[in-house]
């Protein structure tokens, strides 16, 4: 186990330049996911990380020591890849002892290192299997495998959910998120998926054309998103966005006032930020009219055309309405965001 | 992809790829066939398909008006060092071009894949004069090194690397971070998994050594290190004219081990080659 710290971290191909000055702590043991849309440069900082691109400037440190010049063998990292990236031709008990043999390991050693994670793993019966014989799931655990074997101090993991069916992501998540508890070995995970960003992080970093936006809990983010992307991106469905007006009696949006907390400032443009479930059904709310009703058995989702904007809602209840009928929807005033003109939240 | 034929959709198409099967099976029958015919019943008309009598003495015959043995090993031994050094020289060249970043690779791939452009005939002249100053004319360094450094190994260089830009870059990463450097990765990683570019490439380097002839006859002129198809044309008469019956019991025995290749590794050749975008 040891910290991780990126200090204004850069990378360029050529006159193109991909990440922008890069500050990231990690704490000892900390789970770190870094979450962002394609091409953000979330991957290519993992690999940064693990020695795999070099570094353009700025400097990676590893448990205090600078890595920047390091090969990814003396980073004492192990990565998990999207697609594995097992030999296809060592069996899962080769696979998996693969980097202690090459580090000097005696036999004995290798073969109770591996039974050791096998075990962890549920793997213990396909030790003499070779990749092609194995499930998707059955392959990402002796991905994971390869990596706790070694026990090093940082765990990389770039996208390894990706290649999975949705049902299987749900487990393997937790097979993760359960080992991370089990060995507490610092890790960094990068996904493009919000959602396992949130169920699995202990900080979340959301990255953007090569900048981080913000860095927090999950919950902090999803309540006090710092910008309009963090806002848009975390969350799903995503947060409802109404450009408007700042007045003594609401939020203006054309011939719609919005309430506001009490605390909100009362004048200036603005952007008015809720979140699909922060709406709720109320005689006294504003007319909205449903486009489309996508029940969901513990939820309902629909689709409203306010004013001249399109936002969506979630709700609790089961909604029977048609599509071209109109409700009346309110805002939890609570729990709305406003942005200012450059994006940036307004407190 | 699978497509499922009807039964008489297959049908008309066996029978169509037994009757394109006559021009490539029709010589080899005839010249195992004429092997042990007397050689009156070899331009019998019409032609038999079975010979009436069998003379099996051909086969005796060809040990002894040549050395065949000797020819056949040369042959082999031979054949087996250009295999193993293209073998040797082409997986790591085609690594190289494929793997790893240095400056004009592209470029000098480009050069070297020239090399397949010059005819054989072009260069033999210019190499026997090289080898002549090296004083190794009548001897069989000529025929184990224009192959391994020349244009058979420029195609399996094509071949190796064509497979290993096929591989996956997260399985060098892996190694990388699993702590090995290039040459263990290559040894370790890569080469395994090009089995089948390897086969591919040996077989087909064996097969153009077996047969190579114009190299033997400018090099080679002493009949104990002659090479097998340097040492069928031998097989005439005192008046120039050719032994049939025994020259192709000859050629029989010089085809076997070329049979015994294909038929071994027929489907590791197809699959080689399915790496490269060129047809097997």
């Amino acid at each position: 186990m040891a910290p991780v710290t990126l200090k204004s971290v850069t990378k360029s191909y050529g006159a193109t330049s991909v990440l922008h000055g890069i500050d990231i702590d990690i704490t000892d043991g900390e789970f770190v996911v870094l979450v962002g849309p394609s091409g953000c440069g979330k991957s290519t900082l993992l690999r940064m990380i693990a020695g795999l691109e070099t570094i353009t400037g700025g400097a990676i440190e590893i448990g205090g020591r600078v890595v920047n010049d390091l090969e990814p063998k003396d980073r004492d990292i192990a990565m998990v890849f999207q697609n594995y990236a097992l030999y296809p031709h060592m069996t899962v008990a080769t696979n998996m002892g693969f980097s202690l043999e090459h580090r000097g390991g005696s036999k004995a050693e290798i073969a109770e290192r591996v039974q050791w994670a096998a075990g962890i793993l549920g793997l213990t019966h396909l030790l003499d299997r070779y990749p092609r014989q194995l499930s998707g799931g059955q392959r990402q655990r002796v991905a994971m495998g390869r990596a706790i074997v070694r026990n090093p101090q940082v765990f990389l993991f770039d996208e390894p959910l990706s290649n999975l069916d949705a049902k299987l992501r749900v487990v393997m998540r937790g097979e993760i998120k359960g080992l991370h508890q089990r060995l507490g070995v610092t890790t960094v995970y990068v996904t493009h998926d919000q959602v396992e960003a949130m169920t699995m992080a202990d900080r979340i970093v959301v990255m953007n054309g090569g900048k981080v936006e913000q860095v927090g809990a999950p919950l902090d983010l999803y309540d006090r998103p710092a910008n309009l992307f963090v806002a848009g991106f975390i969350g799903s469905p995503s947060m409802n966005f109404i450009e408007g007006e700042l007045t003594p009696a609401g939020f203006k949006a054309g011939n719609i006032t919005l309430p506001l907390p009490a605390n909100a400032p009362t004048s200036g443009k603005a952007t008015y930020g809720v979140r699909p479930e922060h709406l709720m059904l109320a005689d006294d709310g504003v007319e909205a009219v449903v486009k489309l009703v996508e029940p969901m058995g513990s939820e309902t989702q629909v689709s409203l055309s306010l004013g001249e904007q399109s936002i969506s809602a979630v709700f609790r209840e089961r909604i029977k309405a048609q599509p071209g009928t109109t409700i009346r929807i309110r805002p939890d005033a609570n729990a709305i965001h406003l942005f200012d003109a450059t994006g940036t939240r307004i407190d | 992809m699978k497509t499922d034929l009807s039964p008489r959709m297959k049908t008309a198409l066996y029978g169509l790829m037994c009757i394109l099967l006559i021009p490539f099976v029709f010589p080899t029958w005839w010249m195992i066939t004429s092997s042990v015919k007397p050689i009156s019943d070899i331009f019998a008309f019409p032609p038999d398909l079975w010979p009436r009598r069998f003379d099996f003495s051909t086969y005796a015959q060809v040990f002894e008006l040549q050395p065949f043995a000797r020819q056949y090993w040369n042959s082999a031994y031979i054949a087996a060092l250009v295999t193993v050094g293209t073998m040797v020289i082409s997986s790591m060249a085609g690594y190289a071009f494929a793997r790893i970043k240095f400056p004009f690779s592209n470029a000098i791939f480009m050069v070297v894949l020239l090399g397949l452009l010059i005819p054989s005939e072009v260069t033999i002249v210019p190499l026997f004069q090289i080898f002549l100053g090296w004083g190794m004319i009548n001897t069989h360094w000529p025929l184990i090194l224009v192959p391994i450094f020349g244009a058979p190994s420029v195609f399996a260089t094509f071949v190796m690397r064509q497979f290993f830009i096929a591989l996956p870059n997260e399985l060098e990463e892996a190694a990388r971070v699993d702590g090995l450097g290039r040459f263990k990765i290559f040894w370790t990683i890569a080469l395994p998994l090009a089995k089948p570019a390897l086969g591919a490439v040996a077989i087909f380097t064996f097969l153009h050594s077996w047969n190579l002839y114009l190299e033997p006859i400018v090099f080679l002129s002493s009949t104990q290190m002659f090479t097998l198809p340097q040492a069928l044309t031998q097989f005439t008469d005192a008046y120039g004219g050719a032994m049939w019956n025994i020259q192709l019991a000859a050629a029989t025995m010089t085809a076997i081990p070329v049979l015994l290749v294909f038929i071994v590794a027929q489907k590791q050749f197809v699959e080689g080659l399915a790496h490269t975008g060129l047809k097997g």
